[in-house]
């Protein structure tokens, strides 16, 4: 499937031979793309002077960014300090074994992709557990299960 | 301002020139620090963290590597108190562990007193000393390499696992890498890895490259010439 | 909740108009006879405060009341276990856990005829009365709310909100009164000390800044809180983002620097937000720009997002990642004030630390340094979390007690249970038992008993936490957070790991833990960067204080909290078990059997997944 490069014209522009801006072009391509495909890469590494090692290595740094296309419904777990004595492992634990994939994959379907977070800064709802930008407080594990179930048997209706 | 400066290294005043780092005036002077990561010309990373030194300011002493330590006038340092020499001794222990099978590691594990390697081995074979990377970099000016992933998934890894063009299929990466260097005449198996405690040889003297070197990861995104069939 | 800027009048350039427009602000605010104010910070956003707002303007415009009433959102209260809240004001009327449907009570009752709506009032749990006024509220009242009280006062996406609120007028003080030694004089007279960790005096590090050769100097905000349990610095900058523009002027102009960043974390979309809106309609006023107020300082800010890294909040890798790169800690022996960003002169500090300089310039170095004890002067947000009832963030004076924090603010455990420990520091911090809590917080009393104030963050834990997990927690979090350059911190880290896994799946001994040991001392001497550096506390703190707890998971192969999978068991208690099959019912791995109403744990099967747990009614399900 070709990808569609008048995205990246605009999020380029005039930021050409700026390798200062490489992580902010990044962000934006991450936001519009929701991945970072590699001949979009190639082209940021050309356009802002940086060398190809670097895109790809800043790519692979930072949490923000996947080489790989997520899931339609992005799934982050709060694994923060107060979330884990809250019982978040547990809740990880039950995600990962109920979709059969491993932090930060998606699954085969292409439903799903599961992430960790080292801490949303909304302590007092922990265990939080975040589906879609939703933010879903004072999780237990049967609650997970209903969601998960929910937002699947809504995939299959359509 | 003078070219050189002088400075106290474990008791002896040594001369070295401004701008040199310690771990180099040491070595200039015969005293030995061990070290991995380093190389002259090469930019200083510190990542083995095997030439740390005690840096001693008004009473205070302070540790750090040497390599990434600019000389300066008046400096105190000392290489081998019995602090420096315990935490170097498990650096080493735990980079044998991880590359049982180079023998420039098995060379540095020896030095540093490492007798008994109380981790498990992992075979990792790269230890993520650098030299490839800044070799291919700096001296080449080819960046074909560099550390990818952050923490544990860190490694070293070409632009998208595939050879670039612009490589100049140098081997410069291969010959540096310490688990080249001199290799070890029998690549240990896994589940059979021992310090046999034989060899002794200089780490950065890479004569009698053998033909078989050892299993590297590197030779796999290259091509390389030396890769084992 | 994501908000347009709104159109500012013709830019300010001098203090004259700056005093003009405060007094312009503070009379149409004078114009409504009640100000409600929703904390719409991301704590309440998530507990549903953004129906709440939109039913209180509908209901307002459908009673013709909005002349009258003035609705402010702010950033957080702090008190986020109670969210949504809601405080009118005069009044000083607190109502928590604010719905949708109770929007037309309030206003039928509170706003036109000023009676209290009962059932909406915060319950204290220990005199269990109904209390109206926030300002009685223990959880408040015990607190010395200095940056933290702003919140509640500004709406963070209005600068003449801030303005009316005596905002910029240290800066004004600053510019006219002031040259900038006298400033960094002021700054280390105060005793204020970083807040983000470190706790190196911030004007010491102004000084050297100042003093350094190169130009242009740069000033920047560092927003890249990634502790977990601490949210200080994301609440203050979606709270009053211009009391850190304030701050970073004032240091700009002692410094003579000329450009500014504010590198902020991505997880924190609105924290992003209200800061570009702020900087936005600060450059819009003159406040950041040329020539600020007619001086000769000039400053711009931009903002920078982070890409999620926790090792970005150490300094050096911060700016390596400011310049686009990968953000890897370099060796710190030339400090960034001399060779940061770009290799210029870098004055860096933490959200919370620029927040206290206004207060500082306003009232004065000696009004800061008559708060807190002899080394650690002034307030320090902290975040309250874990298992505690007032969960939020608390500004309390150093020095103060832990216990005073836990128990009196903090209410204490949420469930009944007993605290035994108490987490401080994030990642870099350690876990300190509960017979240290009558130790003041202050930089160096935290640091002798192991831990450290660290940017601020209080996980409290109960009998139901194992400390040996916890150590295991922290070394999973830095072992991915590590950037992995030097071999101390990221080989180091895994074999502690390793080890620590052996231990809490029964295979640990008495030499492993001593390995265990030696290998935190190497990689708390030999690491490169602080992150490296300190990463082994957690561990051994819970080594020194709770070793009881590592020798019944080496010695008995037990785990004392009942939270190590490997170690433990799921049973039904008979005498409790009503046989109600609750638990059959929810068991999604089929471990629970039937025999003649006596219901069994099939233990091959149990996944240890605790649901049968939640399901039960009787706490009939034991774990051993």
């Amino acid at each position: 499937m070709a990808i569609a490069l008048n995205k990246l014209d605009k999020i380029l522009k005039g930021r050409e031979g700026s390798s200062f801006e490489l992580i902010e072009v990044l962000q934006d391509i991450q936001r519009d793309y929701r991945y970072l495909p590699e001949e979009v890469l190639r082209i940021v590494s050309e356009k802002l002077s940086v060398p190809l090692i670097e895109v790809f290595k800043v790519a692979n740094f930072y949490k923000a960014f996947t080489l790989k296309p997520r899931g339609k419904h992005l799934i982050t777990v709060c694994m923060g300090t107060a979330c884990h004595v809250r019982g978040a492992p547990k809740f990880l634990d039950e995600v990962l074994g109920q979709l059969k994939v491993k932090p930060g994959e998606t699954t085969e379907d292409g439903e799903f992709t599961v992430e960790t977070v080292n801490c949303l800064g909304a302590c007092a709802l922990g265990p939080l557990v975040v589906l879609d930008g939703k933010y879903c407080d004072h999780m237990t594990t049967a609650k997970l299960r209903v969601l998960i179930q929910e937002v699947r048997g809504n995939a299959k209706k359509k | 301002m003078s070219e050189y400066v002088t400075l106290t290294i474990n008791g002896a005043k040594v001369k070295a020139p401004r701008g040199s780092s310690v771990l180099d005036a040491a070595l200039d002077y015969g005293i030995c620090i061990p070290h991995l990561c380093h190389m002259r010309d090469l930019t200083p990373i510190g990542a083995c963290r095997l030439c740390i030194v005690e840096v001693v300011t008004n009473g205070k002493s302070k540790v750090t590597a040497s390599c990434t330590l600019d000389v300066q006038e008046g400096m105190v340092i000392l290489a081998h108190t019995e602090k420096i020499l315990k935490a170097r001794k498990n650096i080493a222990e735990m980079l044998v562990a991880q590359a049982p099978n180079s023998r420039a590691i098995q060379d540095i594990a020896l030095k540093c007193g490492v007798k008994q390697v109380r981790y498990p081995f992992r075979n990792d074979n790269c230890v993520l000393c650098g030299r490839c990377v800044r070799a291919c970099t700096e001296i080449w000016q080819s960046k074909s390499l560099g550390f990818v992933g952050r923490g544990k998934e860190r490694h070293v890894a070409l632009p998208f696992d595939k050879r670039p063009e612009f490589c100049k299929r140098c081997n410069a990466c291969i010959d540096l890498c310490p688990m080249t260097i001199t290799p070890c005449p029998g690549p240990m198996k896994k589940g059979e890895e021992a310090l046999c405690g034989l060899c002794e040889s200089q780490l950065s003297m890479a004569q009698d490259m053998q033909d078989s070197c050892v299993d590297c990861r590197l030779g796999e995104g290259f091509d390389c010439v030396r890769k084992k069939p | 909740m994501l908000k347009k800027s709104k159109n500012i009048m013709k830019t300010i350039t001098n203090t004259n108009d700056l005093r003009k427009l405060s007094e312009k602000s503070k009379e149409e605010n004078k114009k409504y006879d009640k100000i409600v104010t929703l904390c719409a910070g991301t704590g309440c956003c998530a507990s549903g405060c953004l129906p709440v707002i939109t039913s209180l303007r509908e209901e307002l415009e459908r009673k013709n009341l909005t002349q009258n009433v003035k609705i402010r959102t702010t950033g957080c209260h702090g008190f986020c276990e109670q969210g949504p809240l809601m405080v009118i004001e005069p009044g000083n009327i607190f109502y928590c856990h604010v719905k949708p449907e109770d929007v037309s009570r309030i206003v039928s009752q509170t706003l036109e005829q000023d009676k209290v709506v009962e059932d909406l009032l915060y319950m204290d749990s220990i005199s269990n009365k109904k209390i109206p006024y926030e300002a009685d509220i223990p959880f408040y009242k015990l607190q010395d709310r200095i940056v933290l009280i702003q919140n509640k006062l500004v709406d963070p996406c209005n600068i003449n909100d801030y303005i009316a609120n005596a905002g910029y007028s240290a800066l004004t003080k600053a510019l006219t009164t002031m040259n900038p030694g006298e400033i960094i004089e002021e700054i280390k007279k105060s005793g204020l000390r970083g807040r983000g960790g470190g706790g190196f005096p911030t004007g010491k590090k102004w000084e050297f800044c100042r003093k350094a050769k190169g130009n242009p100097k740069y000033v920047i905000c560092n927003a890249d809180e990634g502790d977990p349990g601490a949210y200080m610095d994301r609440s203050i900058l979606e709270g009053n983002p211009h009391a850190v523009i304030e701050g970073m002027l004032i240091g700009a102009f002692a410094i003579e620097a000329e450009h500014g960043y504010i590198y902020v974390r991505n997880e924190y979309p609105l924290a992003v937000n209200h800061a570009k809106i702020a900087i936005q309609q600060a450059e819009e006023l003159g406040l950041l720009g040329k020539n600020i107020l007619g001086s000769k300082l000039s400053f711009d800010i931009k903002i920078a997002r982070g890409g999620g890294a926790f090792v970005c909040g150490e300094s050096s890798a911060l700016m390596v990642s400011l310049e686009g790169k990968v953000g890897e800690p370099r060796p710190k022996d030339i400090h960034t004030t001399e060779k940061g960003f770009m290799d210029l002169p870098t004055n860096l500090n933490n959200v919370e630390t620029w927040a206290n300089i206004p207060f500082i310039i306003n009232k004065g170095a000696s009004w800061f340094a008559s708060k807190g004890t002899a080394k650690s002067k002034g307030t320090k947000i902290f975040a309250l979390t874990g298992q505690i009832k007032n969960t939020g963030l608390v500004e309390v004076p150093m020095g103060i007690s832990l216990r005073k924090i836990i128990y009196d603010i903090g209410g204490g455990a949420s469930n009944g249970k007993k605290i035994k420990a108490v987490q401080t520091g994030g990642p870099s911090g350690g876990c300190l038992p509960e017979k240290l809590f009558d130790l003041p917080v202050d930089f160096e009393a935290l640091a002798e008993a192991g831990s450290m104030v660290g940017s601020g963050g209080m996980v409290v834990m109960d009998e139901s936490t194992c400390m040996v997990d916890v150590a295991r927690y922290f070394l999973e979090f830095l072992i991915d957070e590590s950037c992995g350059k030097c071999v101390p911190c990221r080989v180091g880290l895994s074999r502690m790991l390793e080890i620590i896994n052996d231990i809490t799946e029964g295979r640990g001994t008495e030499e492993k833990l001593n390995l265990l040991e030696e290998t935190a001392q190497t990689v708390s001497i030999a690491s490169l960067c602080a992150l490296g550096k300190t990463a082994p506390n957690p561990v051994l703190s819970t080594i020194k204080y709770f070793r009881s707890e590592y020798e019944a998971h080496i010695e008995e192969k037990r785990c004392p909290a009942g939270v190590c999978r490997e170690l433990i068991h799921y049973s039904i208690n008979k005498d409790k078990c009503k046989s109600c099959g609750a638990c059959l019912k929810a068991c999604p791995h089929n471990a629970i059997s039937v025999k003649e109403k006596v219901y069994i744990i099939n233990d091959e099967a149990c996944q240890k997944c605790g649901i049968c747990k939640e399901s039960c009614k009787f706490n009939a399900i034991d774990i051993k």
